[in-house]
């Protein structure tokens, strides 16, 4: 209701604060403007909303310079409007992840920023359940280039009740991502368990959004596809270890084990204690994990020993093998001299790039919310650096393809394969 | 408005005692006496006993498990015991709850990671080197976090001494969150891996079926000779007597010329040193650390005090290992997502059988 009254004033204070020697449409952030000859002008404000600190800040701080990246190539621009972008951080120190009452005043400060039309983010599902409502009420799109939780965009099996309706009090669909969801990240897993002849699958998650959406989704196409899951358990993130539950596994016979999680919640303790107790047992894990805080020794991550039997999917493929992936290697090196960006660098690029190009393509109206939004949810067959793809009703991705990552000799994840969910 | 009519069911309690109502009363009284007497007992063993039974029939045929659950849980439970002796000591002396207690162990498994690697001890370190350098990492960890928690107690509770009992214990929360902070800005936010130096996994001896490994023998090991070393200390020493004499009655022991602002200096030395060999330990045996990883410890502790007898040092012990064998029988046979619903309806079934602790608290007010 607050979130309404807001954004109707926001309309009508940027209606009021129109330049009024130009053709104007209502709901035009305030200091932006449309000509005569069909595109904006003026300044709008992007926003991102990303945990900057902790586990994931490798991971972020690259999707940060990938959005800078894209921005500096447009010269903050695109067509006749000007990018004003700031970067938030949605993670707090003492909680070493994202933080739920940071995320809520990220979001409110977005939704009361006249300007703003889009916010890129959240990097984590549970995040993106607390502040999509808030933005959902002001008409602001969202763009994460993380989130792969179903029931955010769907209510296919792997959703809870009542998703994702809850997540749109305006009933207008404002939330779009450009990586696929768990139901396509669940199956690859899946189809490479089959392939690496798992025969008993054990499975733990962090009880959060995504860690237990995801292990959800993976025990629902298991069944479809004919693998053995001998369990799922919700584990309590900050107990002292794991040894118990791992003892379990051993009892049950388990030859692989997958972890729905963040590092952040427990993660590094598990896989070793694990592999303690099944010390051949395959180590499988999501985008959770599938960082090299979780796997590089050098940074305090799991040991050599148990690196070597750890496998994990991560949307993002060999950023070389993307249409346009060796330019933006080449222009990512020359900006933050760095010749290996990590993977997710690639995809805050493309988010920011598709800002750009949405605001463009929306001609007249690429500045306004609505506008906005209409030319995101129309994006059809783009050509960008991560493949073909369009924004499909529900806002996801028509993306499909999930990279296989495992140790490599740097202790960093090494893209080893694409891998395609069966069924 | 009338007088309303008494209620049938307080008007049956109310009513005289006639020897028809006396004989149930007599046999509640006994239900009640036997109960309170062999409750707790057969509370506290009816975990035990039911998935001893349960192997006993089951396919597992014999007590392998339950033996492997009691001896992991006793080599976690030392940890949390030498960890409750410094809330109990501190409780004792001044009757305050040292929230800060928990974080103390962290800067210590901090302090006892780091150290390790500066004297370069490493996975292929002899045993020797391996041995000297524990020893030496656990004088250095004793001495920083002793030291810490003495600094603390005269930095922020002895100008507190006499304020109202709450000012203390916010000055206490403060603290905890000051030293959370600085453990995120010495390693970060994330959990550390901590290599495994001792092989924690690797067995020693195996008996009837029941696995010890290295972990256990150094948790139980180290943990042992440190609380026989300091009940000693605080029976028979005679600074030990000034402590007790303190706990009792501060102005009584003033008058008896004990210098008590020393002594309380001492006790919180001796807590803080308690805690960083736990943290040395913890980080060896379980083999990950973080910066909010005080806190959850710090909470078990704290119900470990007041599970044995909060100010009773034996109580401290016992109560520790009790939660550390409950915690793995919840972990490995009920599941993980349950152990804390489990230990804490376990300290609610202490406190109503006996609310002085398993051991009985020692306090001025309990004496």
């Amino acid at each position: 209701m607050v979130g309404s009254l807001l954004g109707t004033l926001a309309i009508g204070v940027t209606a009021c604060g129109s330049d009024s020697s130009s053709n104007t449409t209502a709901s035009t952030p305030a200091g932006t403007t449309s000509t005569a000859s069909g595109s904006a002008s003026g300044t709008v404000d992007v926003y991102s909303s990303l945990p900057l600190q902790g586990a994931s800040k490798d991971q972020t701080n690259a999707m940060v310079d990938g959005i800078k990246l894209a921005l500096k190539e447009a010269g903050n621009k695109a067509g006749g409007v000007s990018i004003k972008y700031q970067s938030l951080d949605d993670s707090t120190a003492q909680a070493g992840n994202w933080d739920e009452q940071q995320v809520g005043a990220n979001a409110r400060k977005v939704a009361q920023d006249k300007k703003s039309v889009a916010l890129i983010g959240e990097f984590n599902s549970g995040a993106t359940k607390v502040s999509l409502p808030i933005l959902n009420e002001v008409g602001i799109a969202q763009i994460s280039p993380a989130n792969t939780y179903v029931g955010l965009t769907t209510s296919e099996p792997g959703s809870e009740k009542g998703e994702p309706a809850i997540y749109y009090p305006s009933q207008k669909r404002t939330y779009a991502r450009i990586v696929p969801r768990d139901t396509v990240q669940g199956g690859a897993l899946v189809t490479q368990m089959k392939t690496d002849g798992c025969k008993a699958v054990a499975m733990a998650n962090d009880k959060d959004t995504y860690g237990a959406g995801l292990t959800r989704v993976i025990g629902i196409k298991a069944k479809e596809q004919g693998l053995n899951i001998i369990g799922d358990t919700g584990i309590q993130p900050d107990a002292a270890n794991f040894r118990g539950f791992a003892s379990k596994l051993k009892g049950q016979k388990a030859d692989c084990f997958f972890f729905g999680g963040v590092t952040a919640n427990g993660a590094i303790q598990l896989y070793k204690d694990v592999n303690d107790a099944l010390p051949n047992a395959k180590l499988y894990g999501g985008d959770g994990v599938c960082e090299s805080g979780f796997t590089n020794p050098k940074k305090d991550g799991i040991p050599a020993k148990v690196g070597k039997l750890f496998k994990c999917t991560v949307a993002t493929l060999d950023l070389a093998s993307y249409p346009g992936g060796k330019a933006f290697i080449d222009a990512f090196n020359k900006e933050y001299n760095d010749p290996k960006p990590d993977p997710y660098a690639i995809y805050g690029y493309e988010a920011m790039k598709l800002v750009i190009d949405t605001i463009k393509g929306a001609g007249p109206d690429g500045t306004s919310r609505e506008g906005f939004l209409k030319a995101l949810f129309a994006t059809k067959d783009r050509d960008s650096v991560l493949g073909k793809y369009s924004i499909d009703k529900n806002g996801d991705t028509t993306l499909t393809d999930y990279g296989l990552y495992d140790v490599g000799p740097d202790g960093n994840p090494t893209y080893a394969s694409t891998i395609k969910a069966a069924g | 408005m009338g007088i309303p009519a008494p209620r049938p069911d307080l008007a049956t309690t109310e009513a005289p005692t006639t020897p028809a109502a006396a004989r149930p009363k007599r046999t509640n009284d006994a239900i009640r006496e036997l109960l309170s007497k062999w409750g707790l007992l057969i509370g506290l063993a009816a975990l035990p006993v039911y998935f001893g039974i349960h192997d006993l029939t089951g396919s597992q045929g014999d007590l392998s498990r339950l033996g492997e659950n009691m001896v992991r849980g006793l080599s976690n439970g030392s940890i949390w015991a030498l960890i409750a002796i410094g809330y109990t000591l501190v409780y004792g002396i001044i009757e305050l709850i040292n929230f800060a207690h928990g974080d103390v162990f962290m800067i210590g498994a901090f302090t006892a990671f780091s150290f390790t690697g500066t004297i370069g001890l490493t996975l292929v370190t002899g045993p020797l080197g391996l041995v000297f350098g524990l020893f030496l990492t656990l004088i250095i960890t004793m001495m920083v976090t002793g030291s810490l928690n003495v600094m603390i107690e005269r930095v922020a509770y002895r100008p507190l001494r006499g304020a109202p009992k709450l000012a203390p214990l916010i000055t206490a929360v403060g603290f905890s969150f000051i030293l959370q902070n600085v453990g995120l800005l010495w390693r970060g936010g994330s959990q550390k891996s901590v290599p495994d130096l001792i092989k924690h996994n690797d067995e020693v001896v195996n008996l009837l079926g029941v696995p010890i490994n290295n972990g256990d023998v150094l948790a139980i090991g180290v943990t042992i000779p440190l609380v026989i070393v300091l009940t000693a200390f605080i029976t028979r020493s005679k600074v030990g007597k000034a402590m007790r004499a303190t706990a009792q009655d501060p102005d009584a022991a003033r008058l008896q010329g004990i210098n008590v602002d020393t002594t309380i200096s001492l006790t919180f030395l001796i807590g803080g040193m308690m805690a960083g060999a736990a943290g040395l330990i913890y980080a060896l045996y379980q083999t990950s650390v973080s910066f909010n990883m005080g806190f959850q410890a710090g909470l078990i502790a704290f119900t470990a005090a007041v599970m044995g007898g909060i100010g009773n040092l034996k109580g401290a012990v016992l109560g520790g290992l009790v939660i550390g064998v409950i915690q793995e029988l919840a972990d490995n046979r009920i599941g993980g997502q349950w152990v804390s619903a489990v230990v804490f309806g376990y300290l609610i079934m202490i406190m109503i059988f006996r609310p002085q602790g398993l051991i009985g608290e020692q306090t001025r007010e309990a004496g």
